[in-house]
């Protein structure tokens, strides 16, 4: 309850349109951030972003503190847009591009996770999946990609690539929630 | 890692981690948002997802973004009324291959009483209409005739500001649709399309739009 951004999150639940602004400037960056490397396309981030602040105002009242930090909840309204788009686009769009823009990202995402509170538990977490599948969930979580892509990815069938995932999802489980 | 054999994730666990981690097709999505809705128990699967991986979002990094602050507000929160009909131009370039069905009427009390009918969403025959009220501090909008679509889709409700891309203001199922809103003045419309089950993916009108009313002062 001491972080600023759950207390605007509350201060728009309850209709308070300076505490709207105040999100705003404070997530802004970080949503842009999520929406930019999912879409790969700033005209459509910027677009999706509107989305995600009027959809954060409709909702927010949902919002339940005992559940979660604000920005997670910020960061999922954020991803399960962008997701939705990138699934909604026709299929040759995301063929182009698009798988050299997540070899790029990958190297960077194992960098980035900084040893700090969660992220430090995922991390730990994550080694204990073999490399190449710890690989697939975070490509799936930070650049939205699908069983399809992952297959093809890994140049295996979806069906494969299904029990690899949930296998890992349920490895991931017993170590976090730990 | 010790090799002991590992509890795998019950049916609706799996689902909603799926769902989290975003690699389900879209028809999977759309559903899944549904039950989100009306299922607390797989919800709470859900948002135990969130959490358990909300440690990843480190690796987003900050992107700069312009101010969009005045176009958000502007979708949001009613501004002196302009009625000048530029909803008419977004309906005929990106709704250009929709039908729109049922010639709307609407009925507008001034200075209304909270609670009372502000609006009526109608088609000529009068097969299909809703009504929308405003309470003061809430539109509240229910049909009044017709059906709802089959279980594969779902009726939305669009408010368009003059100018801007529709807003969804929900789902109309059974029962009455309550959206905290303040009263959206002149010029503005409010459309219902029909969507997939769910609504739209996309945040914006994907079906025929069938009902639609400008709200005039």
């Amino acid at each position: 309850m001491d972080d600023p951004v759950t207390q605007m999150l509350l201060g728009v639940a309850a209709r308070d349109r300076a505490a709207f602004r105040q999100i705003y400037s404070a997530a802004s960056a970080k949503l842009m951030g999520v929406l930019l490397r999912i879409l790969g396309n700033r005209a459509e981030a910027e677009d999706a972003l509107q989305e995600v602040f009027t959809r954060v105002w409709l909702r927010a009242d949902r919002y339940d503190p005992t559940k979660g930090a604000a920005m997670t909840w910020l960061v999922a309204i954020a991803r399960n847009h962008a997701i939705d788009r990138l699934r909604a686009r026709k299929p040759e769009q995301s063929e182009d591009g698009e798988a050299e823009l997540v070899v790029d990202r990958a190297p960077r995402a194992e960098t980035r996770l900084i040893a700090a509170g969660e992220a430090r538990r995922v991390t730990h977490c994550f080694a204990t999946l073999e490399p190449d599948r710890a690989e697939a969930v975070r490509g799936a979580y930070l650049d939205g990609l699908s069983y399809q892509d992952l297959a093809d990815r890994y140049a295996v069938p979806i069906n494969t690539m299904r029990t690899w995932l949930r296998r890992s999802l349920a490895k991931l489980k017993e170590c976090l929630d730990q | 890692m010790t090799d002991t054999p590992l509890s795998p994730l019950g049916d609706d666990d799996a689902l909603a981690a799926e769902y989290v981690l975003g690699v389900l097709d879209l028809p999977d999505r759309i559903e899944i948002e549904a039950r989100i809705k009306s299922d607390t128990a797989f919800a709470a699967r859900v948002s135990a997802w969130e959490g358990r991986l909300s440690g990843l979002n480190d690796a987003f990094d900050d992107a700069p973004v312009p101010n969009l602050l005045p176009q958000i507000e502007a979708r949001l929160f009613p501004t002196p009324a302009r009625p000048k009909r530029l909803w008419m131009g977004w309906l005929s370039g990106a709704m250009a291959a929709l039908v729109i069905i049922g010639a709307a009427y609407l009925v507008l009390q001034p200075a209304s009483p909270p609670g009372v009918v502000v609006a009526e969403l109608g088609t000529a025959s009068g097969g299909l209409s809703y009504e929308a009220r405003y309470t003061g501090r809430q539109l509240q909008i229910t049909r009044v005739a017709g059906t709802a679509p089959g279980t594969a889709q779902d009726h939305q409700l669009w408010l368009i500001a003059p100018g801007a891309s529709p807003v969804s203001l929900g789902l109309l199922r059974e029962g009455t649709l309550s959206v905290d809103y303040p009263r959206p003045p002149a010029g503005w419309v409010l459309a219902i399309s029909v969507e997939p089950a769910g609504g739209s993916p996309t945040g914006a009108p994907t079906g025929p739009v069938i009902l639609t009313a400008e709200i005039s002062a």
